[in-house]
């Protein structure tokens, strides 16, 4: 093991898909004392590679796959990975987050992370068996160009003749759209994908159809005992949580769609209102009822969110909170069978649904606007499987919508309605009715992303009842819950974990005094919780009940971790991507919303109902340490360790 | 009449996805959603203290329990969520 630290695999390899060679990446322990895994391992990997001047499809663009120390140790929901690179919808340094097996199984195959660079000169994919990297032509396997399970199924073929008989094993696959370069292609591990900000299409751009890993190492976590005692305590906290425990094993996250309807955050005919009329044919309690047929879950996750339903005989993963509000809702379509198929297609196709189905949606606005004549119009739905495969061949109006909603209203106009951040289209959570999740979507490092973003709405009607449109609190809340899901996700870990975070009681008892006194005293909380962004440390302690994550760290890697340095490397990771992208010329002209959502009251009797972001923006900036342009400054890099 | 609708996991448990009533407070439906509820689904565990943790919003604004109701309005009772 070259390293001292349970958790990890010890081995980190770079891959230049041009010279078919494989090299050994140097990652010391010093750098995952700081950069832990995932997400801020892969930021940390790219700035070292990065100077600004890369483009996300050129040779010099790197993808770093990369796990967390709890990946695969039997912590709950640990199967997760992260893909980084440079997002084609975006510019500049983005990540995608995964379930699915392929973390587990890249960990089995002795690595902690891959790093591939340059091109594959042919259509290839890759087959790993430990320390074996084998390039196979796509071409001439008869990959490229198939569908998603269909790839998968006949990789899994391949690699067990070159393996030479049956294996647990991971994959990675792209369908037509990322072969294509639709710029919100995905990339699928098992029916998991990493969906946003385009990294597919990074891979398409590379030739690379996917990979399939396995190998026989043994995990090590730093006290066994210790490790699987907490774990098992975890497991039945989580089990027992109304939220992780019920909630979202019963209606998964759509059920979401009714607390948003009655909220105002259903997002509705592309962001023009926040209600649906028809939102009871599309919602989750629908879904579970009528055609969920059974839970499914990632690796090692008690949880269970995922759907399962029928199209065509077949059971299929069901469409999750974004799908249905935006392929419902937001394109004025109540017809659930129909967004069924649709996100099987799309998943087939290799698709991220969310920029899909909003991009849609501002087409058929700029149509109905008569900026741009393109046939489409909302609550006209026949025609829609057809015109997902043409944008996953670019075929037709296919090939312009391929574009993304950015694009698109540079060229017919409509940018007021072009519901993106930084080029990223906006989840359906209607930010006018959570001006907090406003902020998020606004900030977020890798553009209109509602998790990256922090995940206010939690706070602003969909767990508690904190005034959504105040402005106060919101900046603080925000970095802290990013900085908190950001190391997460570097760990290994689902986001969902953390909602064991929120006791119980706030969840089960939201008419109770205890509760109104907490969703009325949280706007006051905004000092108390600077004190707490800017000297973390501070909160030298654990708070195992609701916050297992800094035990069980302590328990498997053996690094000491205290609630306070959790939070601080959280917000290491969260300031170095931005810390990267500012060489892309990324800043506070950056970090805006579309016009519909900052300066049109969603209710017209209502000015408040819109989200203040510039005073927001202040607030956070000052908050983390960035200058007024949205700059880390050179003191908070020196802070952080980024710098040294 | 009140126009009742219910969401989330107590309509799962109910089988209840909506029913008309006289009643002067939200507070009053508690006994007629119980009785409706056993009655559609005998097997179902659903309690006053489930009704209770429900979200409450009338005519689309959240109330307290206590809340006064008129004919026609339309009562929202939802299990709180949150998570996507």
């Amino acid at each position: 093991m070259a390293t001292k630290y349970g958790g990890y695999m010890g081995r980190v390899v770079e891959i230049d898909l041009s010279a078919r060679t494989v090299r050994e990446y140097p990652w010391t322990d010093k750098d995952r004392e700081l950069f832990i895994g995932g997400k801020i391992m892969g930021a940390k990997i790219l700035c070292d590679s990065f100077t600004g001047k890369e483009k996300p499809f050129s040779e010099d663009n790197r993808i770093v796959i990369s796990t967390g120390p709890l990946t695969g140790t039997g912590a709950p929901s640990s199967g997760r990975f992260n893909i980084s690179t440079l997002s084609p919808q975006t510019g500049f340094i983005t990540s995608s987050n995964c379930g699915g097996s392929f973390g587990y199984y890249l960990k089995r195959a002795g690595l902690d992370a891959l790093i591939l660079r340059g091109r594959c000169p042919v259509h290839t994919w890759l087959c790993i068996e430990n320390n074996r990297f084998i390039f196979r032509s796509a071409d001439r396997d008869g990959l490229w160009g198939l569908h998603v399970t269909e790839s998968q199924e006949r990789m899994a073929l391949l690699a067990e003749q070159e393996w030479g008989g049956k294996r647990g094993f991971g994959q990675l696959v792209i369908g037509p759209a990322g072969e294509n370069l639709v710029l919100y292609a995905s990339v699928l591990s098992g029916e998991r994908a990493a969906g946003r900000t385009g990294v597919g299409a990074v891979f398409g751009w590379k030739n690379l159809k996917g990979i399939c890993v396995t190998g026989n190492h043994e995990f090590h976590v730093f006290n066994p005992e210790k490790n699987a005692e907490w774990n098992r305590k975890w497991f039945r906290y989580l089990r027992r949580h109304p939220l992780t425990g019920n909630q979202l094993p019963r209606l998964g996250t759509a059920g979401l769609v009714s607390s948003m309807q009655m909220r105002g955050m259903l997002a509705t005919k592309n962001y023009t209102y926040g209600r649906y009329d028809d939102f009871e044919q599309v919602n989750g309690e629908t879904l579970a009822e009528e055609y969920n047929i059974v839970n499914r879950g990632c690796l090692t996750c008690p949880i269970k969110c995922a759907r399962s339903v029928n199209v065509d005989g077949r059971e299929v993963k069901g469409p999750e909170l974004e799908t249905l509000g935006l392929l419902g809702g937001g394109i004025l379509n109540r017809d659930l069978e129909k967004i069924l198929r649709w996100n099987h297609e799309l998943d087939e196709l290799g698709m991220d649904t969310i920029s899909c189905a909003s991009t849609l949606a501002y087409a058929m606005e700029a149509n109905e606007k008569g900026l741009w004549d393109n046939g489409l119009a909302f609550g006209k739905t026949d025609e829609l499987s057809q015109l997902f495969e043409d944008i996953a061949y670019r075929r037709g109006l296919g090939a312009e919508l391929a574009l993304g909603s950015k694009r698109l209203s540079e060229k017919y106009g409509g940018k007021e309605f072009a519901i993106h951040a930084k080029g990223l289209e906006l989840a359906a959570y209607e930010p006018r009715r959570a001006v907090g999740q406003g902020l998020g979507y606004a900030v977020s490092n890798r553009g209109g992303c509602h998790l990256n973003g922090g995940y206010l709405v939690i706070l602003e009607g969909l767990g508690l009842f904190t005034n959504p449109q105040t402005r106060h609190a919101k900046a603080d809340f925000t970095m802290l819950f990013q900085d908190l899901m950001e190391m997460i996700g570097a760990t290994g870990q689902c986001l969902f974990t953390s909602y064991g975070f929120f006791p119980g009681f706030l969840l089960t008892r939201p008419n109770g005094a205890v509760t109104r006194t907490v969703n009325a005293a949280i706007p006051y909380l905004g000092w108390a919780l600077r004190v707490v962004n800017w000297f973390p440390l501070l909160l030298h302690i654990h708070v195992p009940v609701v916050f297992p994550q800094t035990k069980a760290f302590e328990y498997a890697v053996g690094m000491p971790m205290t609630f306070g340095k959790y939070i601080r490397c959280g917000e290491r990771g969260y300031t170095l991507d931005r810390y990267v992208s500012t060489r892309f010329g990324v800043s506070s002209k950056d970090d805006t919303l579309p016009r519909r959502l900052t300066d049109v009251p969603q209710d017209p009797g209502d000015p408040k109902s819109r989200v203040p972001l510039e005073d927001m923006k202040k607030t956070y900036y000052r908050a983390r340490g960035w200058d007024k342009n949205g700059r880390p400054t050179q003191r908070t890099l020196r802070k952080l360790k980024i710098l040294s | 009449m009140v126009h009742v609708r219910l969401f989330g996991l107590f309509r799962l448990d109910s089988g209840l996805k909506e029913l008309y009533a006289e009643v002067e407070s939200v507070k009053e439906l508690y006994p007629i959603l119980l009785a409706e509820a056993r009655k559609r689904r005998p097997e179902t565990t659903v309690t006053a203290r489930d009704i209770d943790g429900c979200v409450v919003l009338v005519n689309g604004k959240q109330s307290k329990k206590s809340a006064r109701l008129c004919d026609g309005d339309e009562v929202m009772l939802m299990s709180p969520v949150c998570g996507g």
